[in-house]
């Protein structure tokens, strides 16, 4: 075996066996993991990686980290083929791609996308150096800038190799213009063949360090995701049962205390983390001026993870320790940290399970504690009799049918805010006279109706849902209907997803789908002004971004005959009113800017809208104490879709 | 250390209380009922001393609805037992008889100390913890703000107004009526509930006798708008125009 074959090899298993044992350090606990669910669908999951990473599809909602990012992996892809060269050539010296173009075509693509390497290095450098994203600001500069420089050597290495080989070779090749065109330079500045001949195989040997160097950094930097990413996308939730997985709560322990606790899907997302910062920038808690990063949960919990692991010591608890409750408090469960992700991490699960930890030991905020209490004694948020609860009916002109006595079409799903807050009922007796207009036979459960838990359970509470949960499958079952419609999206959420555990399979709707519907066919007709005003929509997170209804809450605010002028962050974008994930419930007052507030400057700023319409109850009572609080009554009022809806007289 | 803590459930007043057909009680019938807020405070206070020095705690209710749901709560909270006394007693405002009956289970049981809330609202004037140490013999300190163990007897501390306090420290058996605990009473989570669901509770039956002389209710109404009050009717800003109005006629502010 030649010498260059050799030290080849020796330098290759050395830096294989650092690498292998950095990277056992890394995924050690991952493999010990707890069980997740996450083996069904697999057509659906691979249809996911290749989306994701084929397409970049989340990837190009940052134009130009997609386009940098689909640069310099394809690159990388491309140039697979050259470092099998450099690796297999010393072993087998008549090895050669010449046969699928390794001189000609092949050698062109890999020139082009050399470049392209060239290009989005200097994008990142760019956006590094000259933007400074906000969202890069608690990420790792140092690993960014090794990694940078090791491509920045990998490929220069590569196209210097390349041009002295052309020297070598005695002239450039039509089918290399860039390592060409760099042959061209350094013969003009006088190097001869026996310049290229000393600096081609130094050009050679840097580009194996790099590479090398590369494997063996890879372990311990961000750029793990490499080969992390295609795996966690394709281990995605693809419900949100497997986001958010049914726990028994009579177990003797609820929530994740150490890190052990985490399921394997959880620790395969703390080795994914790329530290973009996406979640940290779409999170309404972080931009409120909260202690919450959901990217600084997800490494704050990798570098304990790994620091645990090398330390072979005693788990401690998490909470309290690695993440404070405050921090694990403050989120508001809009899942926006969970879409935003371009490898599908999953922060807010996460802080969902240490909450139950903290729920468990009793660490709750004293506000938040008096509206569990209130859960507790009186099964809703308010902590008003059960019997109050249909009192919002009174003083209708028609009574509203007992699901419970008599069969249904529409079993309606209050809610506890629609029927107990007296800033909502009005708009609840809207809906139940439109309900009652259109003809639809409907009914509620009046006082056998107890809170959803959707919050409840966000909160942390697992054992109080279950057993708000139960009471209402209870309740629902006992009742003949055909769909179960709801005022407050939270509520739609928790009936549609959560209740599924329970072995339910309800048909749920929202109120603004099936007044939609009522319109569409005819049995509601609108008074509709002439000149409809322009208006803006809010899209709930628990209908919008949980469960894709964006275009019905649309489609009613212009069959009502207004207009609607979108806000910059819509539909999946939408940015939450703050009250999610029982944040209605808490102190807001260490918010340095209430994300309600900042909702309702980003509707004034589209200039000609009149009204900011909502379509959950919460919605209604967080912008209106937001518009309040800015004094901008008189420029924008806070509205529900149903009170947009006139019926036309018979 | 054998600490008892006495629990009581309430007529919730945050809701819309009727008086009654007969004009002296409030309509029972559709109230909820909840722990005495005070008896929430002796509670935790009790479990404090358990966690801190190690006492026995034993939480005591008296028979009734709701009342096991009640005690299973303080098992979820940590106390180490929990007794149910069943009594005769029809009147739940009769301080006299239900002093009798948790006296004879206090006794049963072997606690020496008693805690208690310092009032609730059908103990208002806070005559439970008096009474009860009279029936028992021990000395009471009331409106205590915390509790800990001090060598062989417990420290106490009751807050007096004008920021000032005063330290006790008490050996022996006592009965002290609980203002507020050291800390909030905490959060018992669903689970812990669902867990201590299943506990059993002990039970201690104690008869009572009727008191020889009692003073009775002769009736019970609704607190009725008195004169001495004015209502501010109007937007915010013909409010404010009011208010500066009779401040400046009591010569409160400049005219």
């Amino acid at each position: 075996m030649p010498d260059r074959a050799i030290l080849l090899a020796c330098v290759t298993l050395l830096a294989f066996a650092i690498a292998g044992w950095r990277f056992a350090q890394v995924f050690r606990p991952v493999f010990r993991g707890g069980p997740a669910a996450r083996f069904d669908q697999p057509r659906r999951r691979l249809k996911g990686v290749l989306g994701d990473i084929g397409l970049h599809r989340r990837l190009f909602r940052y134009r130009w980290s997609g386009i940098l990012h689909a640069f310099m992996m394809s690159g990388f892809l491309v140039l697979l083929t050259v470092t099998l060269e450099s690796f297999v050539r010393p072993f087998f010296p008549g090895f050669s791609l010449d046969a699928i173009g390794g001189s000609t075509g092949l050698a062109l693509v890999q020139e082009i996308f050399a470049g392209f390497i060239l290009i989005a290095l200097s994008m990142a450098i760019w956006q590094r150096l000259v933007w400074k994203p906000k969202r890069f600001r608690t990420s790792s500069a140092k690993d960014a800038w090794i990694i940078y420089a090791l491509v920045g050597t990998i490929v220069a290495s590569l196209v210097l190799e390349a041009a002295c080989h052309q020297i070598l070779q005695g002239g450039v090749s039509p089918w290399r213009p860039v390592s060409g065109t760099l042959a061209r330079i350094l013969t003009a500045l006088g190097m001869g063949q026996s310049g290229a001949a000393v600096v081609e195989p130094a050009a050679y040997w840097l580009h194996v360090a790099a590479i090398l160097s590369f494997l063996v950094y890879i372990p311990g930097s961000k750029h793990r995701h490499i080969f992390t990413a295609a795996f966690n996308i394709y281990f995605r939730p693809l419900d949100r049962a497997q986001e958010l997985p049914k726990t028994d709560p009579d177990a003797a322990s609820v929530g994740v205390v150490t890190i052990e606790d985490f399921s394997w899907k959880h620790k395969l997302d703390l080795v994914s983390c790329t530290e973009c910062g996406r979640c940290e920038a779409a999170c309404p808690a972080n931009a409120a001026g909260l202690p919450l990063s959901p990217k600084l949960i997800v490494t704050g919990l990798r570098d304990h993870m790994i620091a645990e692991e090398k330390a072979a010591c005693e788990h401690t608890p998490i909470v309290g320790n690695v993440i404070p409750e405050e921090t694990l408090f403050a989120c508001t469960t809009c899942r926006a940290c969970m879409d935003a992700c371009p490898v599908w991490i999953e922060p807010m699960s996460k802080i969902i399970e240490l909450r139950r930890t903290a729920v468990e030991e009793g660490s709750v905020e004293p506000m938040l504690q008096t509206a569990l209490k209130n859960f507790q004694n009186s099964g809703n948020s308010q902590g008003k009799p059960a019997r109050q609860r249909p009192r919002w009916a009174k003083g209708l002109d028609f009574a509203i049918k007992d699901a419970r006595e008599e069969p249904v079409d529409i079993l309606w799903f209050v809610g506890d805010h629609a029927s107990y807050d007296p800033r909502v009922q009005e708009i609840t007796r809207k809906v139940a006279k439109l309900l009652h207009e259109a003809g639809v036979d409907f009914g509620i459960l009046h006082d056998g109706e107890t809170n959803a838990g959707n919050d409840v359970r966000r909160i942390g509470e697992e054992g109080m849902f279950q057993d708000l949960a139960q009471a209402n499958v209870e309740a629902i079952n006992g009742c003949t209907f055909n769909r179960i419609l709801t005022t407050d999206p939270h509520s739609l959420n928790a009936l549609k997803n959560d209740y599924r555990q329970f072995g339910t399979d309800y048909t749920v709707v929202h109120y603004t789908e099936l007044l939609v519907e009522l319109v569409g066919s005819g049995a509601l007709t609108l008074e509709v002004p002439e000149d409809g005003a322009a208006v803006t929509y809010h899209d709930p997170c628990y209908l919008g971004r949980y469960n894709g209804v964006f275009d019905a809450p649309r489609d009613l605010i212009r069959m009502a005959g207004y207009e609607v002028h979108e806000m910059a962050r819509n539909r999946e974008n939408s940015f939450c009113c703050g009250a999610g994930g029982g944040r209605i419930w808490m102190d807001d007052s260490a918010m340095t800017e209430r994300p309600s507030e900042s909702r309702i400057k980003e509707a004034l700023s589209i200039g000609n809208v009149t009204a900011f319409v909502v379509a959950c109850p919460k919605d209604l009572i967080m912008y209106s104490a937001a518009v309040q609080a800015l004094g901008v009554g008189d420029r924008i009022r806070v509205t529900d879709i149903a009170d947009l809806l006139i019926p036309r007289a018979a | 250390m054998h600490v008892a803590a006495i629990l009581r459930l309430v007529p919730d007043t945050r809701e819309e209380l009727e008086v009654d057909a007969s004009g002296r009680d409030i309509d029972r019938e559709w109230v909820g009922m909840r722990l005495s807020e005070f008896d929430d405070q002796a509670l935790e206070e009790a479990v404090l001393l358990k966690e801190r020095s190690g006492a026995k705690v034993t939480a005591i209710a008296l028979a009734g609805e709701g009342v096991d749901r009640l005690l299973q709560t303080a098992v979820a909270r940590g106390v180490d037992e929990v007794v149910r006394v069943v009594h005769d007693i029809a009147d739940s405002r009769d301080t006299a008889r239900q002093v009798e009956a948790l006296a004879g289970a206090l006794h049963r049981i072997g606690a020496d100390v008693v805690l208690t809330g310092v009032m609730t609202p059908e103990d208002i004037l806070g005559q439970l913890a008096g009474t009860l140490a009279g029936r028992l013999g021990w000395p009471v300190f009331n409106a205590v703000t915390s509790v800990a163990a001090e060598g062989d007897g417990l420290r106490l501390r009751q807050e007096y107004s004008g920021g000032r306090a005063a330290i006790f420290d008490v050996s022996g058996p006592v009965v002290i009526g609980v203002q507020s605990a050291s800390q909030a009473p905490r959060y018992v989570a669903g689970s812990k509930l669902r867990q201590a669901a299943g506990t059993p509770i002990g039970q201690e039956e104690i008869p009572t006798r009727a008191p020889a002389a009692a003073a009775a209710i002769t009736g019970l109404s609704l607190v009725e708008a008195g004169g001495q009050a004015v209502s501010l009717e109007g937007d915010a800003t013909t409010i404010a125009g009011k208010i500066i109005a009779i401040l400046s006629e009591k010569g409160l502010i400049g005219a």
